[in-house]
């Protein structure tokens, strides 16, 4: 059974532009996956369709499969909670007065009790690296520890898939380091959309690509990336990474 | 990130910070009103007000300057309400004792802001079954007055940076324009949170 | 305007915050029943909104400059009940988190921005809108309502002085109205233009409030214009009767607290003020108040003329 199975999905929003057409692929069971694509491909339509927020518009043969069920509004809860979606913008997924009402919103939620709700937060807050921040306002906090915290918030559910879109955009050097870190060092399923190449080409092992709403083509990471004419027919580039590796082989 | 004088305070460690958040308000509310029924009269019972006030203050441990310089800052207001009363015959002698009497009550509201944080004064009114809705309005806009505070600012320097001549007429229309965007981004970024509310499990 | 502590008495507080609370329990049910979940973010952040907006500067003359109330903006934008709701929460948050605004007051505050400023005066809007068609009608009702909102605001919250004692009426309404009927252009104009930007980019926003006035919710009308007429009528009786003192007989009757806490600070015989050719200064002032009126109403289609856009622009799908 795959961790996530995607069947012919296509979509177009309310005002008429076509996000999505057609795609289909699959995620197994503790694989890192990159989506990568220039801007517009599509990549956030296609996540929020993962965690089921988009509504079920998506044509009579297409269908989303998470741990083998189709999402529906059934378990819409249990999918929701195995399978945490991290926002680009940390400020709109940051909405509590405090760091720890944050972490602890999505455990409150799905109806835990109080003690359980406290400890997942206080070991959620541990793994990213910030431990004591509960009671802080997310004002205060940097950019990089804000999208922590969101991390934090998400893993305090104890999901099963963890979808992440553009989680290293508008950090520092410093910042992007200890994400890269973190994320090496979580064990779940991942699907990572994001511009920064080097980071995809450092934790992936398979790579997406989308291209005008279109997956055009998906494969080891290595291969991909390291193909100079595709990254740049789709508006991207080979990570300087794999530059430096292959010259050096020449 | 300037904004640092909202709870910069509000979790000291103190006997004051340690009281429930809703025995302060209760206590503030009760000192409020001690103060409003002192009669213009009897002024000096003002200066025993002031004594409470500053012996909360001390033991408080917040910064005295700190208060100082917001109590300064917010002064004018009390003096603008207390200016109608000079207009009347035999006002100047009641102007002070009014201006007097307002900075106290002000005083009072500062303390209790300044050494509970916002998101305990928001379970207090859970408490006192305010309406659902308003509290999550209150928690919501207590996140992103700042956030919107900000963006307003961005908008203002570029305006700035591009003004080369002070119309006045021009000010106010860039200035609404500002506004009318910080509105519509606002609706565009309220989509966004309810987006991210519901994919943690957000049930209303 | 918001009102301090310490120049409202008990009663008056007391009052205002019983009008207060009927007023924001009503806005909140109205409001849970019309409003779909998907709007509730909308709502808080439309606070925060507001808020942002009262701290913009509009550069006035010499250093002064004016501020946005945003009452009237944010029942055009959401509705009353939501408009209620909002300003509700922003005066909240200015009180407790700023301390700005009394907490005692914050029952005066609330009713006079948040219902007779925001409520009151959406009904003003929408009964000009009925007969105003079209967006430059939508201007014009909006900028007419928000001058009115002010102006009753304020008209308001010298009522509350005066039955506190703090004030005579005869000097606080002069004052706080006349000022306001000048700050109420400046709120008028900075509407109108905000709404004119609003239309601009997302005509849309504009156009969902268009279906919903015309749809107002009887019970909106009923309860907040309830609310307002008792609440004006209780303050505003004791100026209204034949004896200057009137506010004296008041306290003594209805036995509040401290007969020394309501005692009026400084008493006159008769107001100070009169406008030659006109013997009562109570039919001066009425006179004054009708011609600012009828002025204001006007500009409000003269202004509306001039902001409107000659060709609103295309509506664009919002970027992700």
């Amino acid at each position: 059974m795959n961790t996530l199975e995607v069947v012919h999905l296509s979509f177009g929003y309310a005002n008429g532009v076509n996000a999505l057409s057609d795609v289909s692929f699959t995620v197994a069971e503790g694989d890192c996956v990159g989506l990568i694509g220039p801007n517009g491909a599509g990549k956030s339509t296609l996540m929020m369709h993962l965690n089921g927020l988009l509504p079920n518009k998506m044509g009579a043969e297409a269908s989303i499969r998470v741990f083998g069920e189709p999402i529906c509004p059934r378990n819409l809860d249990r999918i929701r909670r195995d399978v945490g979606l991290l926002f680009q913008n940390p400020d709109d997924q940051l909405f509590c007065p405090t760091v720890f009402e944050d972490v602890t919103f999505g455990p409150r939620q799905f109806g835990w009790g109080d003690n359980d709700v406290k400890a997942a937060a206080t070991r959620a807050l541990e793994q990213v690296g910030l431990p004591g921040y509960g009671p802080r306002s997310p004002h205060h906090l940097s950019h990089g520890e804000k999208r922590r915290v969101c991390i934090a918030g998400l893993l305090a559910c104890a999901p099963r898939v963890l979808l992440l879109d553009e989680p290293t955009s508008d950090l520092d050097p410093r910042g992007r380091r200890e994400l890269k870190t973190l994320l090496k060092q979580l064990p779940v399923t991942k699907v990572i959309a994001s511009h920064d190449l080097e980071m995809i080409a450092e934790l992936c092992s398979r790579v997406l690509i989308l291209d005008e709403g279109r997956l055009v083509r998906e494969g080891p990471a290595y291969e991909l990336l390291n193909d100079e004419a595709l990254m740049l027919e789709h508006g991207l580039e080979r990570p300087h990474c794999l530059q430096r590796t292959t010259s050096a082989i020449e | 990130m300037h904004h640092d004088y909202l709870d910069r305070f509000s979790r000291l460690d103190s006997p004051i910070h340690r009281t429930p958040a809703g025995v302060k308000l209760a206590c503030a509310l009760l000192l409020l009103l001690t103060t409003i029924l002192v009669p213009i009269s009897r002024g000096e019972l003002f200066g025993a007000i002031a004594l409470v006030l500053l012996a909360i203050t001390a033991a408080s441990r917040v910064p005295p300057i700190f208060l100082a310089r917001r109590l300064l800052i917010l002064e004018p207001f009390v003096v603008g309400v207390a200016v109608l009363s000079l207009l009347q015959p035999g006002g100047s002698a009641i102007f002070f004792k009014l201006v007097a009497r307002g900075t106290l009550c002000l005083f009072t509201v500062l303390l209790l802001s300044s050494t509970t944080p916002f998101s305990e004064i928001l379970r207090v009114f859970g408490k006192l079954r305010f309406p659902p809705i308003l509290i999550t309005m209150l928690a919501l806009m207590y996140r992103y007055v700042f956030v919107l505070v900000d963006e307003a600012e961005r908008m203002s320097r570029a305006r700035a940076s591009r003004t080369f001549r002070h119309d006045r007429f021009r000010a106010w229309r860039t200035g609404a324009g500002i506004i009318g965007q910080l509105f519509v981004r606002s609706t565009t970024r309220a989509e966004r949170i309810y987006a991210a509310m519901c994919a943690r499990g957000w049930k209303t | 305007m918001h009102i301090p502590d310490g120049f409202l008495d008990t009663k008056t507080a007391a009052a205002t915050a019983g009008l207060a609370v009927i007023s924001v329990g009503f806005a909140a049910r109205s409001v849970r029943k019309t409003l779909p979940s998907s709007k509730v973010p909308l709502l808080g952040l439309t606070a925060a909104f507001v808020f942002a907006a009262q701290m913009l500067n509009f550069p006035v003359a010499g250093g002064t400059s004016g501020h946005l109330l945003g009452g009237v903006l944010a029942g055009v934008l959401l509705g009353p009940s939501a408009g209620v709701l909002v300003l509700t929460s922003a005066l909240i948050v200015q009180c407790l988190v700023f301390a700005d605004g009394g907490l005692l007051a914050i029952g005066a505050n609330v009713f006079n921005m948040g219902i007779v400023g925001t409520a009151g005066a959406y009904g003003i809007y929408w009964l000009v809108r009925r007969y105003a068609k079209g967006l430059r009608g939508q201007l014009a009702a909006a900028a007419f309502a928000s001058w009115c909102s002010v102006v009753l605001a304020s008209t308001a919250c010298a009522a509350e002085l005066a039955f506190s004692g703090t004030v005579r009426w005869g000097v606080a309404f002069p004052a706080m109205a006349g000022i306001h009927m000048l700050i109420g252009v400046g709120e008028a104009t900075i509407t109108t233009l905000v709404l004119v930007a609003i239309a601009n980019t997302r005509p849309d926003l504009l156009q969902d409030e268009t279906r919903r006035s015309a749809a107002l919710r009887y019970s909106e009308v009923i309860v907040y214009g309830m609310l307002i007429a008792v609440g004006l009528a209780l303050l505003v009786s004791p100026f209204a009767s034949p004896w200057p003192d009137g506010l004296e007989k008041v306290g003594e009757n209805l036995g509040f607290l401290g007969k020394t806490a309501g005692k009026p600070l400084a008493q006159a015989p008769i107001p100070d003020y009169s406008i030659p050719g006109i013997g009562s200064p109570a039919v001066a002032t009425a006179l004054a108040g009708a011609l600012g009126t009828i002025v204001m109403f006007v500009f409000a289609f003269f202004l509306a003329r001039l902001v409107t856009p000659k060709r609103v622009g295309d509506p664009q799908p919002p970027t992700s």
